[in-house]
């Protein structure tokens, strides 16, 4: 037996076959047209972009600097149609909820979005009689929307201007004259187009506030260990390795975090 | 003058002779036909380009990406240069480059809005599931083509978002940490890893890319396209009664397309 869901349906799709063969119009000229005048539209606009990225300064640079896997400052930026996942990643603690930010989430999203016609299985196709598609719609255009944007505007900061935050650093959190060198090098060295450092920084990949990362006393044998392979000692850690940095950096880097037992 | 109209028939009958060789080996010519002349409904307009504008851009993508791949090399060493050179020396290098970048963006919206328009008219329901899951198969594809093709020019926007993007990839359960040294070739982001995005970028993907839009436009031709669900039209027109209680085969068979099993 077919349910009477299952052949009400049959019956209606037969009968859209048979209205469109009757009334219908053919692909060609009539629908042709309009996919020709769109297809023009694309390609010009990809052009005119092509075009406005090479005279102009608008859309950024044709290129940055040449890869330098030793680099001391690198701003990981992905492309914008990113932004929404990326930034998915702000909204997650580190290090025990990350995960649902890397993976959980777009995994979930991704199965919901193949399983939606299981999901929806009313044959109703007229926007005002289906409310919860409509709001499901609005919010996840919305938020894709705020996430995209937020990321497209999060501020890359300047080394130079971090590095005259470091005075500031050294008041509010009383470091020690030894810590300063590896403040320098934080500030300088990118660790803030990740990180937040009582409110300087990008944070744009959500990475931890480091503010009071010496009060958690892991020790600087720990944080030369974890600078020089983060996922080693963090396991499933996306924060590249700063190996390439040498032992005197890294012990400078260390002091520093270790001192750094949050504002007094 | 009638030696005249014979000529002129011989010659429509020349021109047409290659046509028919091939309709009578392929059935390539009825197949053409059938493509362009299926009816399509009535008030089907601008809303129903934006999945062809989608192809088109991809289209874009695959020829841009053709002349691109012979003047990159997939060299940590010369790819950044190879980029520089196809921007600065080759002729209208710049416009090829520059039209692959942002072809890409315009391919990735383009397809999120072919995705709201379909969602919007519901046109995802019966029949039309498959090809759904099909066009939602090719969103994370196109997605990781993005992905791959953002490492090649290997500058350092490139490179760490990239290093970032594959530890992401790492923090997976269970397959993360093999599809990310898989990604990487190795431990640690190196030439194989630039090699491996290449190969990925021009081979693999785009094939699944293309296999899958095949699969797509093959099921939106097969089932036809739905009609706005505003339509005023006989066509797809949302109807509140209820419809006819099935007769039996003969007089109310089952639609054609949809195989009907045995009560």
């Amino acid at each position: 037996m077919t349910s009477r869901r299952l052949e009400e349906r049959r019956i209606a799709f037969q009968r859209y076959k048979d209205d469109v063969k009757r009334e219908g119009k053919p692909f060609y000229p009539y629908a042709m047209f309009h996919d020709t005048v769109m297809s023009l539209v694309v390609v010009s606009v990809i052009v005119g972009l092509a075009f406005v990225w090479h005279y102009t300064d608008l859309l950024g640079p044709s290129l940055a600097a040449k890869a330098d896997p030793g680099t001391t400052s690198f701003v990981p930026r992905p492309d914008w149609y990113f932004y929404f996942l990326f930034y998915l990643l702000r909204i997650f603690k580190w290090p025990n909820s990350v995960i649902l930010g890397t993976v959980g989430i777009p995994t979930i999203l991704l199965i919901v979005l193949i399983a939606m016609p299981f999901i929806d299985l009313r044959a109703e196709r007229r926007l005002l009689r289906r409310p919860i598609a409509i709001v499901a719609a609005v919010l996840v255009a919305l938020s894709m929307g705020v996430l995209t944007y937020k990321g497209a505007t999060a501020k890359e900061p300047l080394g130079a201007e971090l590095r005259a935050a470091v005075p500031g650093w050294v008041k509010q959190e009383k470091l020690p004259s030894n810590a300063v060198p590896g403040a320098n090098l934080f500030a300088t060295s990118g660790c803030l187009n990740c990180h937040t450092y009582l409110g300087s920084g990008g944070s744009q990949l959500g990475a931890p506030n480091l503010s009071a990362e010496g009060a958690k006393n892991k020790g600087i044998t720990f944080q030369i260990s974890h600078l020089k392979c983060p996922s080693c000692v963090n396991k499933g850690s996306p924060m590249p390795s700063f190996a390439d940095f040498g032992e005197a950096n890294l012990r400078k880097l260390a002091t520093f975090l270790e001192a750094s037992k949050g504002p007094k | 003058m009638p030696r005249k109209r014979n000529r002129k028939e011989q010659m429509l009958a020349a021109a047409q002779y290659p046509l028919d060789w091939l309709e009578e080996r392929s059935g390539l010519i009825g197949g053409v036909r059938y493509f362009l002349f299926r009816k399509v409904p009535g008030d089907s307009g601008w809303w129903h380009t934006l999945g062809s504008a989608t192809l088109t851009a991809f289209l874009v993508q695959l020829g841009t990406g053709v002349i691109l791949a012979m003047y990159y090399q997939p060299d940590p060493n010369s790819a950044y240069e190879s980029v520089q050179h196809i921007t600065n020396d080759v002729t209208l290098g710049w416009l090829v480059r520059g039209m692959h970048r942002w072809g890409a963006s315009i391919f990735i919206i383009l397809m999120f809005f072919h995705m709201a328009r379909v969602f919007l008219f519901g046109a995802y329901k019966y029949p039309r599931e498959l090809n759904w899951i099909v066009g939602a198969l090719l969103l994370p594809t196109a997605l990781l083509e993005g992905f791959s093709g953002y490492l090649l020019p290997y500058d350092q926007t490139a490179y760490w978002a990239t290093v970032v993007g594959i530890n992401i990839n790492g923090t997976a359960p269970f397959l993360g940490p093999f599809l990310a040294s898989f990604l990487r070739g190795g431990a640690e982001i190196g030439p194989d890893t630039l090699a491996r995005f290449y190969s990925l970028h021009m081979l693999l993907l785009p094939g699944a890319i293309l296999g899958l839009i095949g699969l797509h436009l093959y099921l939106v031709v097969r089932l036809g396209v739905s009609s706005p669900p505003w339509s005023e039209e006989a066509a797809g027109r949302e109807r509140d009664e209820p419809p006819p209680v099935p007769g039996t085969g003969l007089v109310n068979p089952a639609p054609r397309g949809v195989t009907k099993r045995p009560d």
